[in-house]
């Protein structure tokens, strides 16, 4: 079994103007995606991240804060899987919820020196 | 399910949900969350009547995430303030507050906001047993020994203090977190007391309280910051009491002293595990009440046999804890030990320098004292007329009924 990081792009609820109700459904299918990955003993962690960016960068150490505004694509967080192959977390990431808001999901695997 | 196992469910769950809910959306809300709560468990009380699902507490934490949504819906529809949901992977954020440590790390914050200083004690008590141990207004009445309307006002007034205060969903640090101890310390001290020393016929409400008490003393101890050598004497004496809960009253509810017990009815695993609390509990310099207490409460359980005890250990321990915290009932103790001792002439002693009025409500007991010095020198005159007060003054109706034993076993 081999760890991998499902990155999180997500769309903005705020910007999409979403109702009481619309809001209700989008997180209840977030939990319902949580639990089934609970169930099946897959998932190892996972953590959302707020929207505030500072960026360090450049030889001068130049600071920028940045809010999701001004960010094209964010990543808002993340889930932390156990699975065979990377091909078994495209499949868990079919029921990522947002795919249809614009969102997406980067899969990458956790690098483990063991040899 | 049987309805008592269900009510035994849901007051387990009751705190859950409420600390779950409260460290989502706010003490702000704490009235709306514990409604919607009411309602969860009146809907699985109607959805169970005909089948109990096979994992109730899985159930129960489905019950209690759906209720996330929906104050999430109801308080944004009455643009009320809610936690900022950017996007649904905001909701990883909530969804780890439903891990079995982030539950107990936030049913640990409800228990300090309920000793919050800003609330008054009486109060503490009230909203601790309801909001973290999810007892019934009526339930903590009858356990209380108060009407219901008088639990329901001490509720209110907490709720409206945390609101006016605006006080955090928070465990206190530095400073603040001893302070903040002490007052959650006394708190758990007097529910037990309450179940331990309560005179209700009812066994179960009586160790309903006490293992409510036991419990949220062995969470504060499951805490890093909050494991401290006071708690676990805390602890200590809780279990040695408990040990002896079933001895204290026979069948029909009547009192049992220390000497007419039945010490093969001691609950050992008790015991052993007060014990092992108090191995971690002497890992100090400074010893408090609680260690005292704890090891009064040792002392007697130490004892194979009620002449095994050790009365001189027993007078060292409650010296000890007079000199930490002087008070007249310690004097009085520390004058029945003596008696028990043989050591009349000082037990006298002490006796006359005590006030009767200072101990208030608990003055039959230097009364019932004195009569017992009398007879211990045959002076069964004196020690009637003094047990006689006793009785006069007495109100709980169990030591009223042990103390007229003792009187007509003088006249007799």
């Amino acid at each position: 079994m081999k760890e991998f990081m499902m990155i999180f792009t997500g769309a903005d609820y705020a910007d999409l103007g979403l109702s009481p109700e619309e809001l209700q459904s989008r997180m209840g299918k977030w939990f319902s995606w949580g639990e089934k990955m609970e169930k099946a003993g897959v998932l190892r962690g996972g953590n959302a991240l707020t929207p505030n960016i500072r960026r360090v960068s450049g030889q001068n150490r130049t600071v920028t804060d940045l809010t999701s505004a001004e960010v094209k694509e964010i990543v808002g967080g993340y889930y932390l899987v156990e699975a065979k192959d990377v091909d078994h977390v495209q499949e868990i990431a079919q029921d990522f919820p947002d795919y249809d808001l614009g969102g997406t999901v980067e899969i990458r695997e956790i690098m483990v020196f063991d040899k | 399910m049987e309805p008592k196992l269900i009510d035994h469910l849901f007051r387990h769950h009751y705190g859950k949900m409420v600390s779950v809910l409260v460290r989502i959306f706010g003490l702000p809300h704490l009235e709306t969350i514990e409604d919607a709560i009411q309602d969860t468990f009146i809907k699985a009380t109607l959805s169970w009547k005909n089948n109990t699902p096979q994992n109730p507490e899985a159930w129960l934490t489905q019950a209690a995430k759906n209720r996330v949504l929906d104050l999430f819906r109801k308080l944004t529809a009455q643009k009320k303030r809610v936690p900022h949901i950017a996007s649904g992977i905001d909701t990883i954020a909530i969804q780890e507050l439903f891990l079995d440590t982030e539950i107990e790390d936030s049913q640990l914050r409800m228990i300090f906001t309920a000793c919050h200083p800003y609330l008054s004690p009486k109060d503490r008590i009230a909203f601790a047993l309801k909001t973290v141990s999810g007892f019934s207004s009526k339930e903590i009445a009858a356990a209380l020994l108060t009407k219901e309307e008088t639990i329901k006002k001490r509720i209110s007034r907490a709720r409206a203090s945390i609101q006016k205060e605006n006080i955090r969903f928070q465990i206190p640090k530095g400073k603040a977190l001893a302070k903040r101890l002490d007052s959650v310390m006394e708190v758990l001290y007097l529910i037990f007391n309450e179940g331990f020393h309560s005179t209700k016929k009812e066994i179960i409400v009586r160790k309903e309280l006490c293992s409510e008490a036991m419990r949220l003393c062995k969470m504060v101890l499951n805490h890093q910051n909050t494991k401290t050598p006071k708690v676990y004497a805390l602890f200590a004496i809780m279990c040695f009491h408990a040990a002896r809960i079933d001895s204290k009253t026979t069948h029909d509810n009547q009192l049992l002293d220390l000497q007419h017990q039945d010490r093969s009815k001691w609950y050992f695993p008790l015991i052993n595990l007060g014990n092992t609390a108090m191995h971690k509990a002497v890992e100090t310099d400074t010893f408090s009440t609680y260690h005292y207490e704890a090891a009064i409460a040792a002392e007697h359980l130490k004892a194979k046999t009620f002449e095994d005890t050790n009365w001189k250990a027993i007078l060292h321990w409650y010296e000890c804890l007079h000199k930490l915290q002087a008070t007249p009932i310690h004097l009085l103790n520390m004058a029945v030990v003596q008696l028990q001792d043989s050591r009349f002439r000082e037990s006298y002693q002490l006796l006359q320098q005590l006030d009767p009025e200072s101990l208030g409500q608990r003055s039959y007991l230097y009364y019932a004292t004195v009569s017992e010095y009398h007879s211990t020198q045959k002076e069964y005159a004196e020690a009637i007329v003094h047990i006689e007060i006793a009785l006069r003054l007495v109100t709980n109706q169990q030591e009223k009924e042990y103390l007229e034993k003792k009187r007509i076993a003088l006249i007799l």
